[in-house]
């Protein structure tokens, strides 16, 4: 019997020192996917390499992406050390960052050098960073090469282009290409390729909003505010949304709508109902993230786009060509107890050699030389780092406490004028109200 | 004395289970109800009295999304009460001889709501969905998820899944019911129509009451599959009270004023587990 006692004493003794290493590696919290994929093989490269020397191994933990901001924030308030890393984004980052190690003293200083700088200031709160980027995204405006080259060639189309701009904008417009885009052509385009109102269109409709209350179709809408001089607030931080930028901004999404330019179950799109718009060919255009782009034009995935999808900046307003940006990123939990660990993993990560494997594994890198390197297996890759770095934005109070909840009021004031449920003053007014309610929070 | 101290003795584990795992969380809820507390803060809450209880109150989007809940809750449970009686009795001979049917009936129930949004999303989409092609073929192209459809579809959806489990309870109910009572009503001549009315339905009563009580509360707490389908929108047409919450407790981080909401519904859910219970005692009793 004794024999057995001291053989579960030992055991036990060495499950509890083994459980103690355990807690010595690093752990990032992330959520399962592509992203985590990619970030497998950069911690296999350090786990193999930089992490032997170092005499430590980093690990995932994978909560599952329904909710993940959620439950990570309620970790991160509640000062759970069960992990030492984890996800951050440019819009959760003010809430969390009061939870979060800034990564200053941690990263080498020539870091700056490689990174976009939109991806690092996106990362920023109060001149501390508190993340490494890991993914930039941006939007394009999606559009198929073949309709096109048929409209900037074919006579016919583009005097018929003209009458419709003139008849439904006012004024007679020539077909520009995509590049050079204005809000105005955007929407004449959508116009001329909508079926109900020229109906030798190929497609049905002209275009595919996301208009579902949601705040990622805020974040693509802003397009719409920022390239006509709008903002959430001005330098002083006094609320600005109820403007006539913002009514300007809404007001192209709402022409868009009412003409019939875009599916009628458009208020209830988000990413992927995009992408089966303009994919399966009933819409010519979308305005979309950049992650749409390998997707739209898979043949595979979807024939009737595949290998024809061109990508151009989101159109221009008097401010020019302007796109939101923002960036996922990995930052330290404050509370964790294996700080020294975690921050020369971050390190690592923040090197060109973890940025390369990182984007050979699928990620999107916000380090332009790296993406620009990449434009034979991925075409869009070298206009996500050109576009981030001369039309890319991050609001004014994107990356502050209250960005989500700021997000929330714009989503749900938005929708409900696009979906006809109350008017556009009152729909600025509310969401300046909830704005100011969301700030004081 | 001796019967008293075994009696306390027998429910104290219970009891103890009560106040550990539903006693503490709800104080603590009730702390937080009457502070101001973020997640930044919620190691240091600040007492704001009533406040959040007042604002919930004076709130139109709060109302407003009770609103929908109640009218929600209401039209699903009565449809899934009436069709599952239907069913119930029309399909009972062949439930109780072919059993298997039964668990064909009832899957729904093991799906998922938020998956149930997800298949629905496909299901509507107005270019691969199953349902608008078939509305194509009628020459019917409504936008179902738009605002003259959303309600109803959410309402729908809501009563597909979870009539199989009314369905379920009323079957039980009415094989529960004696044989002897309506076999001697026809003897005495009763009709069909007459045994349902005045035999079948008031011995079933306390069963229907205890269903539409329990789909009341579920269905009046909907989550997952509107907030999947339409993210509680266009605008706010479909935000249920539960997604109110959500959104204030989690998106917009005010967490006093969030636990104060669900106070009120559940002081509101109280209210009608007190009246429910009292029929469903008295229907017992009688």
């Amino acid at each position: 019997m004794k024999k057995y006692l001291y053989g579960a004493s030992a055991f036990a003794l060495a499950t509890t020192i083994g459980a103690q290493a355990a807690l010595a590696d690093v752990t990032l919290l992330f959520w399962p996917g592509p992203e985590s994929e990619a970030m497998q093989q950069v911690i296999d490269a350090f786990n193999e390499g930089p992490g032997q020397e170092l005499g430590f191994e980093v690990e995932q933990l994978l909560f599952s992406r329904q909710g993940f901001f959620d439950k990570e924030l309620s970790d991160l308030a509640a000062g759970s050390t069960e992990f030492d890393l984890a996800l951050v984004t440019t819009y959760t980052l003010g809430r969390y960052a009061p939870f979060l190690e800034p990564l200053d003293g941690y990263l080498d200083a020539d870091v700056s050098n490689h990174f976009a700088s939109v991806a690092l200031d996106s990362l920023s709160a109060d001149g501390s960073i508190y993340g490494v980027p890991t993914d930039i995204s941006v939007h394009f405006a999606y559009y198929r090469n073949d309709l096109i080259d048929e409209l900037m060639s074919n006579p016919d189309w583009q005097a018929r282009y003209s009458e419709i701009a003139a008849e439904h904008l006012g004024e007679a417009r020539d077909p520009v290409a995509p590049d050079d885009w204005t809000w105005d052509d955007y929407i004449a385009t959508a116009l001329f390729f909508t079926q109900s109102i020229n109906p030798d269109s190929p497609t049905q409709f002209g275009s595919a909003l996301q208009l579902q209350n949601l705040i990622f179709n805020i974040m693509i809408w802003q397009s719409t505010l920022v390239s006509n001089g709008g903002n959430w607030m001005d330098a002083d931080g006094n609320i600005t949304i109820d403007s006539d930028a913002a009514r300007t901004g809404l007001n192209i999404y709402q022409t868009i709508i009412d003409s019939g330019a875009t599916p009628p179950g458009s208020l209830s799109y988000e990413f992927a109902e995009a992408n089966a718009a303009f994919g399966t060919g009933r819409a010519a255009t979308t305005l979309q993230w950049n992650a749409a782009f390998n997707i739209v034009n898979d043949p595979n995935e979807y024939p009737e786009t595949g290998g024809l999808v061109g990508v151009a900046p989101m159109p221009a307003g008097p401010e020019g060509h302007r796109t939101h940006s923002h960036s996922l990123g990995i930052g330290m939990n404050a509370a964790s107890e294996n700080k020294d660990e975690a921050g020369q993993f971050l390190n690592y990560l923040a090197s060109i050699e973890a940025q390369e494997i990182y984007a050979a594994a699928g990620g999107t890198p916000a380090v332009p030389s790296i993406l620009e390197g990449m434009s034979d297996v991925r075409p869009e890759f070298p206009l996500i780092g050109q576009f981030a770095a001369d039309y890319g934005f991050v609001i004014n109070g994107g990356t502050a406490a209250y960005a989500v909840p700021v997000y929330e009021v714009l989503a749900q004031e938005f929708s409900g004028y696009w979906s006809g449920q109350i008017d556009i003053d009152t729909a600025l007014s509310q969401a300046a109200d909830g704005m100011a309610q969301a700030i004081a929070q | 004395m001796q019967r008293r101290r075994e009696a306390w003795l027998l429910i104290a584990p219970l009891v103890l289970f009560m106040v550990v795992w539903l006693g503490f969380p709800f104080l603590s809820n009730l702390y937080y109800s009457l502070s101001d507390v973020t997640f930044e803060t919620l190691s240091s809450p600040t007492l704001v009295g009533v406040e959040n209880f007042t604002a919930a109150i004076d709130s139109a989007a709060f109302w407003q999304s009770l609103w929908f809940s109640l009218r929600f809750a209401l039209i699903s449970t009565a449809a899934q009460i009436v069709i599952a009686l239907i069913l119930a009795i029309a399909l009972r001979p062949l439930l109780e001889r072919y059993r298997f049917l039964l668990a064909i009936l009832i899957l729904p129930l093991m799906i998922s709501p938020a998956l149930m949004g997800i298949m629905y999303k496909l299901m509507l989409n107005e270019f691969v969905g199953v349902v608008p092609q078939y509305l194509a073929l009628f020459g019917l192209y409504p936008n179902l998820l738009g605002p003259d459809w959303v309600v109803t579809v959410v309402i729908v959806i809501e009563v597909l899944q979870w009539t199989p489990f009314a369905l379920l309870l009323l079957l039980t109910a009415l094989q529960a019911i004696p044989d002897e009572l309506t076999d001697a009503a026809y003897v005495d001549g009763a009709k069909p129509a007459h045994q349902l009315r005045y035999i079948v339905l008031p011995l079933m009563g306390p069963a229907i009451a205890l269903t539409a009580f329990i789909r009341f509360i579920d269905s009046f707490r909907v989550f997952d599959h509107i907030y999947v389908l339409t993210g509680g929108g266009p605008g706010t047409l479909t935000t249920s009270s539960s997604i109110f919450i959500y959104r204030a407790f989690f998106q917009q981080g005010r967490l006093g004023f969030a636990i104060a909401s669900s106070l009120i519904l559940m002081a509101f859910s109280l209210l009608l587990l007190w009246v429910t219970m009292r029929y469903v005692l008295k229907g017992a009793r009688t």
